[in-house]
């Protein structure tokens, strides 16, 4: 608990964390409110698929902040004075897996209150058709849920990789190039992994082979979770020579 | 039971090896200084003292134990490894909040230490504004963070001025004799002399000397004494004990402290017109015992 607060305090007094949220809101707010003023009301017929998952860009945004969650403490060289303070580095892993999944849930809920408040006030009073109330409910939760996960999937890949830009660009690309390519391969291997994953969480129905938002979210977990468990195995054994 | 130790410490990076068989002990209650040419294996020791990398072979204990396993971490140890260790966008107080939280320390003692580290006004400042030395005084509050049984500090006195020097050496000598360990690194000998009680001298990863400063300075520098009747004096030196060299009319005497000369020279009725520690041979003696090779490291020099 006390390593949990530790990690919170770190997330919480650099600007970079209030920054990246902040542009991530403001982004899906812009969306979010011009999308639904301006689009003719004709086409705009299924406000859970077009509006309500947003536009990735706050995705992409808390994919980084969780990279850079721990490739600071290398870059910056407080991974020693992090270590000092807790010599048993498999704790301080935990609490920094705990940190980036309450940021990521931080930004899930912000987005709601931004896209739902935005989108659902402006359409409503335009008089569009709005989903049943169960449905946004199942494409917020989604939302909700995949941020802190793939904060945590920005964390594992941090771990692993630990040169900050190094893994920033490796997180993106792995996420947003390669995970998508496996959807070519025959079958339905495609949909284990991230980026479809991802989809399936959101409520996509693409494809025959869709997981569903129980199972988009399980994947996304998996993979969450197996990078974190190889990037902590890595750091706990690092010298941490600088 | 010494409170730091090193038992044939080795340490290897592939084919390089920065610490090589070393095996040394540090005892509280004084400063004790790792001095050596740059590259010379000072903070491959110190991380490996500290958990922070694992030795290929042998071992280093921290009160007889593996560092790994400390039960209070802060509280047995506190280190200042470089002064760059920071987020720049973080500020001081805050980086201290984040040590106290992690090692179950009340948070008001980040305020505490920063007033001891005379840093109080910029703790709310964003790292990134500090001077080299205000970084060193963050680095030795962190150090303190946890009122520590035991001190490791790497090249503490690098970028303080000369005042902040002496305040560093007030505040390692009076962590000291409270019975702490300190244990203290540095590639300048001159900055050694002005902290250190006990010096380890490494070179190449290698112990080369463990001595007091004390000895180490007695045996190297002599008291150069000019006076009414030298020859007279001189006698009664050599009788005495002593080692005596002449250059430019002055006495060069090895082996007797100051004020056995002085004592001597009133027996014999010599009137003593200067009498002084040859201190530029400090510097000799050090380059002597590192071997003059080492050029890169900028031994021994204010560098």
């Amino acid at each position: 608990m006390n390593l949990l607060r530790s990690e919170w305090i770190k997330l919480v007094t650099i600007r970079t964390t209030w920054t990246m949220l902040g542009l991530g809101l403001l982004g899906e707010a812009l969306f979010a409110g011009l999308y639904v003023a301006l689009r003719p009301l004709g086409e705009l017929t299924d406000f859970g698929e077009e509006v309500a998952p947003g536009t990735g860009l706050l995705l992409v945004l808390t994919l980084v902040l969780g990279v850079l969650a721990i490739t600071t403490e290398f870059r910056h060289g407080t991974a020693s004075s992090t270590f000092l303070a807790s010599p048993r580095r498999h704790p301080v892993l935990v609490a920094k897996l705990g940190a980036v999944l309450l940021v990521g849930l931080l930004a899930g809920l912000l987005f709601v209150v931004v896209n739902a408040g935005l989108g659902v006030s402006i359409l409503s009073s335009r008089g569009g058709e709005l989903p049943s109330f169960s449905d946004l409910v199942s494409i917020y939760a989604g939302v909700v849920v995949s941020l802190p996960l793939i904060c945590a999937f920005g964390l594992g890949i941090g771990a692993i990789v630990r040169n900050q830009v190094g893994a920033i660009i490796a997180a993106i690309a792995f996420f947003f190039v390669l995970s998508p390519l496996p959807t070519l391969l025959p079958g339905s291997i495609g949909d284990y992994f991230p980026a479809q994953a991802i989809g399936s969480l959101h409520g996509h129905t693409e494809g025959e082979a869709s997981l569903g938002q129980v199972g988009g979210g399980l994947v996304l977990a998996a993979w969450a979770l197996g990078l974190w468990a190889i990037g902590t195995a890595i750091v706990v054994r690092r010298d941490l020579s600088e | 039971m010494a409170e730091l130790e090193v038992r044939n410490l080795t340490k290897r990076y592939g084919r390089t090896v920065a610490v090589d068989d070393l095996s040394f002990a540090v005892d509280a209650g004084c400063v004790t200084g790792l001095l050596g040419p740059n590259g010379a294996g000072k903070t491959t020791t110190m991380r490996a003292l500290l958990g922070l990398l694992a030795p290929t072979r042998g071992e280093a204990l921290v009160e007889g134990r593996p560092p790994r396993g400390m039960r209070e971490p802060l509280r047995t140890i506190g280190a200042a490894l470089e002064a760059t260790a920071f987020h720049p966008g973080r500020s001081g107080r805050n980086h201290l909040r984040t040590l106290a939280a992690a090692g179950r320390i009340p948070a008001s003692r980040a305020d505490e230490v920063l007033a001891t580290v005379e840093l109080g006004a910029a703790a709310r400042r964003r790292v990134k504004g500090y001077s080299l030395g205000m970084r060193q005084r963050l680095a030795l509050a962190a150090a303190l963070l946890g009122d520590p049984r035991i001190l490791i500090l790497d090249e503490p006195a690098n970028g303080l001025d000369p005042q902040g020097m002496r305040w560093l050496r007030d505040l390692l000598r009076t962590l000291a004799a409270e019975g702490r360990t300190v244990f203290v690194s540095s590639h300048v000998l001159s900055e050694m002399a002005q902290i250190a009680d006990e010096l380890i001298l490494i070179r190449r990863g290698k112990l080369v000397a463990q001595t007091t400063l004390e000895e180490f300075t007695a045996e190297a520098v002599p008291m150069r004494v000019r006076c009414a009747a030298p020859d007279r004096l001189r006698a009664a030196l050599v009788e005495g004990g002593a080692t005596v060299a002449e250059e430019d009319g002055a006495l060069l005497v090895g082996g007797l402290e100051g004020a056995e000369i002085g004592e001597l020279a009133l027996a014999r009725g010599v009137a003593l017109h200067e009498l002084a520690p040859q201190r530029s041979s400090l510097e000799a003696r050090f380059l002597e015992v590192m071997g003059e090779d080492e050029g890169e490291g900028g031994v021994g020099d204010g560098a």
